[in-house]
Protein backbone atom coordinates (compact mmCIF):
# COMPACT_ATOMS: atom_id res chain seq x y z
CA UNK A 1 0.00 0.00 0.00
CA UNK A 2 1.32 3.45 -0.87
CA UNK A 3 0.46 6.85 0.52
CA UNK A 4 -2.08 8.39 -1.88
CA UNK A 5 -0.84 11.87 -0.98
CA UNK A 6 2.70 11.06 -2.04
CA UNK A 7 2.21 11.96 -5.71
CA UNK A 8 -0.55 14.56 -5.49
CA UNK A 9 -0.86 16.95 -2.61
CA UNK A 10 -4.12 16.86 -0.60
CA UNK A 11 -6.67 19.57 -1.24
CA UNK A 12 -7.69 21.87 1.58
CA UNK A 13 -10.81 19.78 2.20
CA UNK A 14 -8.82 16.54 2.20
CA UNK A 15 -6.39 18.07 4.67
CA UNK A 16 -9.23 19.06 6.97
CA UNK A 17 -10.96 15.68 6.65
CA UNK A 18 -7.71 13.84 7.35
CA UNK A 19 -7.08 15.91 10.47
CA UNK A 20 -10.61 15.16 11.70
CA UNK A 21 -10.19 11.45 11.06
CA UNK A 22 -6.87 11.42 12.91
CA UNK A 23 -8.51 13.14 15.86
CA UNK A 24 -11.57 10.87 15.87
CA UNK A 25 -9.64 7.61 15.54
CA UNK A 26 -6.68 8.58 17.70
CA UNK A 27 -7.01 5.48 19.88
CA UNK A 28 -6.78 3.20 16.84
CA UNK A 29 -3.72 5.16 15.74
CA UNK A 30 -2.10 4.41 19.09
CA UNK A 31 -3.16 0.78 19.44
CA UNK A 32 -2.79 -0.56 15.91
CA UNK A 33 0.93 0.20 15.46
CA UNK A 34 1.62 -1.23 18.91
CA UNK A 35 -0.21 -4.45 18.08
CA UNK A 36 1.38 -4.72 14.63
CA UNK A 37 4.85 -4.22 16.11
CA UNK A 38 4.16 -6.85 18.75
CA UNK A 39 3.13 -9.38 16.08
CA UNK A 40 6.20 -8.55 13.96
CA UNK A 41 8.39 -9.06 17.01
CA UNK A 42 6.77 -12.43 17.65
CA UNK A 43 7.39 -13.49 14.06
CA UNK A 44 11.01 -12.34 14.26
CA UNK A 45 11.66 -13.99 17.64
CA UNK A 46 9.67 -17.18 17.06
CA UNK A 47 12.77 -19.39 16.94
CA UNK A 48 14.18 -17.89 20.13
CA UNK A 49 10.85 -18.27 21.94
CA UNK A 50 10.49 -21.88 20.81
CA UNK A 51 14.04 -22.63 21.96
CA UNK A 52 13.40 -21.01 25.33
CA UNK A 53 10.23 -23.06 25.76
CA UNK A 54 12.04 -26.27 24.76
CA UNK A 55 14.73 -25.58 27.33
CA UNK A 56 12.17 -24.79 30.00
CA UNK A 57 10.29 -27.99 29.25
CA UNK A 58 13.48 -30.01 29.57
CA UNK A 59 14.08 -29.08 33.18
CA UNK A 60 11.90 -29.10 36.29
CA UNK A 61 9.92 -25.87 36.61
CA UNK A 62 9.01 -24.31 39.96
CA UNK A 63 5.36 -24.36 40.95
CA UNK A 64 4.89 -20.57 41.11
CA UNK A 65 4.59 -20.29 37.34
CA UNK A 66 1.74 -22.77 37.12
CA UNK A 67 -1.61 -21.74 35.68
CA UNK A 68 -4.77 -23.76 35.34
CA UNK A 69 -6.25 -23.57 31.86
CA UNK A 70 -9.79 -24.22 30.69
CA UNK A 71 -8.86 -27.82 29.81
CA UNK A 72 -8.40 -28.50 33.52
CA UNK A 73 -4.68 -29.15 33.15
CA UNK A 74 -1.90 -27.18 34.80
CA UNK A 75 0.54 -25.44 32.50
CA UNK A 76 3.94 -23.89 33.17
CA UNK A 77 4.31 -20.37 31.79
CA UNK A 78 7.45 -20.11 29.68
CA UNK A 79 7.38 -16.79 27.83
CA UNK A 80 5.06 -13.78 27.64
CA UNK A 81 3.93 -13.42 24.04
CA UNK A 82 1.51 -10.48 24.24
CA UNK A 83 -0.40 -8.79 27.01
CA UNK A 84 -2.18 -11.58 28.95
CA UNK A 85 -0.99 -14.22 26.47
CA UNK A 86 1.64 -16.73 27.49
CA UNK A 87 3.52 -19.53 25.82
CA UNK A 88 3.21 -22.53 28.14
CA UNK A 89 4.31 -26.12 28.40
CA UNK A 90 3.44 -29.17 30.45
CA UNK A 91 5.18 -32.49 30.82
CA UNK A 92 3.57 -35.52 29.25
CA UNK A 93 4.70 -39.13 29.41
CA UNK A 94 6.78 -38.92 26.23
CA UNK A 95 8.08 -35.35 26.34
CA UNK A 96 6.28 -32.02 26.52
CA UNK A 97 3.16 -30.39 25.17
CA UNK A 98 3.10 -26.68 24.30
CA UNK A 99 0.23 -24.23 24.23
CA UNK A 100 -0.56 -20.58 23.83
CA UNK A 101 -2.78 -19.59 26.74
CA UNK A 102 -4.68 -16.32 27.09
CA UNK A 103 -5.79 -14.94 30.42
CA UNK A 104 -9.18 -13.20 30.33
CA UNK A 105 -9.34 -10.69 33.18
CA UNK A 106 -13.10 -10.14 32.76
CA UNK A 107 -13.79 -13.84 33.31
CA UNK A 108 -10.74 -14.78 35.31
CA UNK A 109 -10.13 -17.73 33.02
CA UNK A 110 -7.13 -19.05 31.12
CA UNK A 111 -8.06 -20.20 27.66
CA UNK A 112 -5.96 -22.30 25.32
CA UNK A 113 -5.53 -20.82 21.85
CA UNK A 114 -3.75 -23.71 20.29
CA UNK A 115 -1.58 -26.60 21.44
CA UNK A 116 0.76 -29.24 20.11
CA UNK A 117 3.96 -31.19 20.65
CA UNK A 118 6.12 -28.97 18.46
CA UNK A 119 6.80 -25.56 20.02
CA UNK A 120 7.68 -23.95 16.69
CA UNK A 121 4.50 -25.16 15.02
CA UNK A 122 2.31 -23.98 17.90
CA UNK A 123 3.93 -20.53 17.74
CA UNK A 124 3.67 -20.37 13.98
CA UNK A 125 -0.03 -21.14 14.06
CA UNK A 126 -0.54 -18.51 16.75
CA UNK A 127 1.31 -15.76 14.86
CA UNK A 128 -0.65 -16.57 11.69
CA UNK A 129 -3.83 -16.02 13.70
CA UNK A 130 -2.50 -12.68 14.91
CA UNK A 131 -1.83 -11.60 11.31
CA UNK A 132 -5.38 -12.50 10.37
CA UNK A 133 -6.73 -10.55 13.35
CA UNK A 134 -4.73 -7.50 12.23
CA UNK A 135 -6.33 -7.84 8.79
CA UNK A 136 -9.82 -8.01 10.35
CA UNK A 137 -8.91 -4.81 12.22
CA UNK A 138 -7.64 -3.08 9.06
CA UNK A 139 -10.80 -3.97 7.11
CA UNK A 140 -13.05 -2.79 9.91
CA UNK A 141 -11.12 0.43 10.44
CA UNK A 142 -11.34 1.17 6.72
CA UNK A 143 -15.13 0.81 6.91
CA UNK A 144 -15.27 2.96 10.04
CA UNK A 145 -13.20 5.75 8.49
CA UNK A 146 -15.26 5.71 5.29
CA UNK A 147 -18.46 5.92 7.32
CA UNK A 148 -17.08 8.77 9.44
CA UNK A 149 -15.99 10.78 6.41
CA UNK A 150 -19.23 10.30 4.51
CA UNK A 151 -21.26 11.44 7.52
CA UNK A 152 -18.99 14.39 8.30
CA UNK A 153 -18.52 15.52 4.69
CA UNK A 154 -21.58 14.28 2.80
CA UNK A 155 -21.39 14.18 -0.97
CA UNK A 156 -17.59 14.56 -1.11
CA UNK A 157 -15.21 12.01 -2.57
CA UNK A 158 -12.71 11.54 0.24
CA UNK A 159 -11.49 8.09 -0.74
CA UNK A 160 -7.89 9.36 -0.84
CA UNK A 161 -8.27 10.55 2.75
CA UNK A 162 -9.51 7.14 3.89
CA UNK A 163 -6.62 5.44 2.07
CA UNK A 164 -4.09 7.89 3.52
CA UNK A 165 -5.45 7.32 7.01
CA UNK A 166 -5.19 3.54 6.74
CA UNK A 167 -1.70 3.92 5.28
CA UNK A 168 -0.70 6.06 8.24
CA UNK A 169 -2.24 3.63 10.73
CA UNK A 170 -0.71 0.49 9.25
CA UNK A 171 2.77 1.85 8.60
CA UNK A 172 3.61 4.37 11.28
CA UNK A 173 6.10 3.48 13.97
CA UNK A 174 4.92 2.65 17.45
CA UNK A 175 5.56 5.03 20.33
CA UNK A 176 7.34 3.48 23.29
CA UNK A 177 4.55 4.06 25.78
CA UNK A 178 2.11 2.05 23.67
CA UNK A 179 4.23 -1.02 23.18
CA UNK A 180 2.20 -4.16 23.93
CA UNK A 181 5.18 -6.24 24.84
CA UNK A 182 6.73 -4.27 27.65
CA UNK A 183 9.79 -6.14 28.86
CA UNK A 184 9.28 -8.83 26.24
CA UNK A 185 12.80 -8.77 24.80
CA UNK A 186 14.36 -8.86 28.22
CA UNK A 187 12.39 -11.95 29.21
CA UNK A 188 13.37 -13.82 26.08
CA UNK A 189 17.04 -12.95 26.38
CA UNK A 190 16.96 -14.37 29.87
CA UNK A 191 15.37 -17.51 28.51
CA UNK A 192 12.49 -18.46 30.74
CA UNK A 193 11.09 -17.51 34.08
CA UNK A 194 13.01 -19.18 36.83
CA UNK B 1 -30.98 27.81 68.50
CA UNK B 2 -34.41 26.58 67.57
CA UNK B 3 -35.01 25.13 64.26
CA UNK B 4 -38.19 25.33 62.32
CA UNK B 5 -40.09 22.05 62.19
CA UNK B 6 -39.93 20.54 58.83
CA UNK B 7 -43.46 19.74 57.80
CA UNK B 8 -42.64 19.09 54.22
CA UNK B 9 -43.07 15.54 53.07
CA UNK B 10 -40.18 14.31 50.97
CA UNK B 11 -40.90 14.80 47.33
CA UNK B 12 -40.89 11.71 45.22
CA UNK B 13 -37.79 11.39 43.15
CA UNK B 14 -38.60 11.89 39.50
CA UNK B 15 -38.44 8.63 37.64
CA UNK B 16 -36.06 8.72 34.72
CA UNK B 17 -37.13 6.43 31.94
CA UNK B 18 -34.56 3.73 31.41
CA UNK B 19 -33.16 3.77 27.87
CA UNK B 20 -33.79 0.57 25.96
CA UNK B 21 -30.84 -1.81 25.99
CA UNK B 22 -28.63 -1.59 22.94
CA UNK B 23 -28.68 -4.57 20.61
CA UNK B 24 -25.10 -4.17 19.41
CA UNK B 25 -21.93 -2.28 20.23
CA UNK B 26 -18.97 -0.94 18.30
CA UNK B 27 -15.59 -2.63 18.69
CA UNK B 28 -14.43 0.22 20.93
CA UNK B 29 -17.45 -0.15 23.20
CA UNK B 30 -17.06 -3.93 23.32
CA UNK B 31 -13.38 -3.54 24.25
CA UNK B 32 -14.27 -1.12 27.04
CA UNK B 33 -16.97 -3.40 28.41
CA UNK B 34 -14.69 -6.44 28.39
CA UNK B 35 -11.77 -4.47 29.81
CA UNK B 36 -9.43 -5.40 26.97
CA UNK B 37 -7.70 -3.52 24.15
CA UNK B 38 -9.07 -3.33 20.60
CA UNK B 39 -6.73 -6.04 19.34
CA UNK B 40 -8.13 -8.53 21.85
CA UNK B 41 -11.64 -7.98 20.47
CA UNK B 42 -10.44 -8.45 16.87
CA UNK B 43 -8.61 -11.60 17.98
CA UNK B 44 -11.79 -12.95 19.57
CA UNK B 45 -13.57 -12.27 16.28
CA UNK B 46 -10.81 -13.93 14.26
CA UNK B 47 -11.05 -17.02 16.47
CA UNK B 48 -14.82 -17.16 16.18
CA UNK B 49 -15.33 -16.53 19.89
CA UNK B 50 -17.29 -13.37 19.10
CA UNK B 51 -19.54 -13.39 16.07
CA UNK B 52 -19.94 -9.84 14.82
CA UNK B 53 -22.55 -8.44 12.49
CA UNK B 54 -21.95 -5.76 9.88
CA UNK B 55 -23.51 -2.33 9.70
CA UNK B 56 -24.55 -0.91 6.33
CA UNK B 57 -21.08 0.27 5.32
CA UNK B 58 -19.36 -2.88 6.50
CA UNK B 59 -18.36 -1.68 9.95
CA UNK B 60 -18.30 -4.48 12.52
CA UNK B 61 -20.73 -4.46 15.42
CA UNK B 62 -20.73 -6.89 18.32
CA UNK B 63 -24.22 -8.06 19.30
CA UNK B 64 -25.01 -7.75 22.99
CA UNK B 65 -25.97 -11.44 23.06
CA UNK B 66 -22.47 -12.37 21.85
CA UNK B 67 -20.84 -10.41 24.66
CA UNK B 68 -23.10 -12.04 27.25
CA UNK B 69 -22.42 -15.47 25.77
CA UNK B 70 -18.67 -14.88 25.90
CA UNK B 71 -18.77 -13.79 29.51
CA UNK B 72 -20.99 -16.71 30.52
CA UNK B 73 -18.89 -19.36 28.79
CA UNK B 74 -16.70 -21.43 31.02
Amino acid sequence: MTNPFEHRRPTELEDKAHAEAVRHFSEHLKQFPASRTAVERLERDADKIALAANRAAAKPTPKQNLIQADDGAQWHQSVDLLENIHFCHRPISYGAEYAVVEHFPARGTNEIWNRGWNASEVLKSFTQGQRQALQVWTDDLTAQVQEFLSEKFPGQDLSRVADAFIYKCTTQAVSKQHSLTHGHEQKISRGVWI
Amino acid sequence: METMPNNETPAEAPTIPKPPERLAYSIQEAADMLGVNYFSVYRLIQRGKLKPCRALRGKLLVPRTELLKLLATE
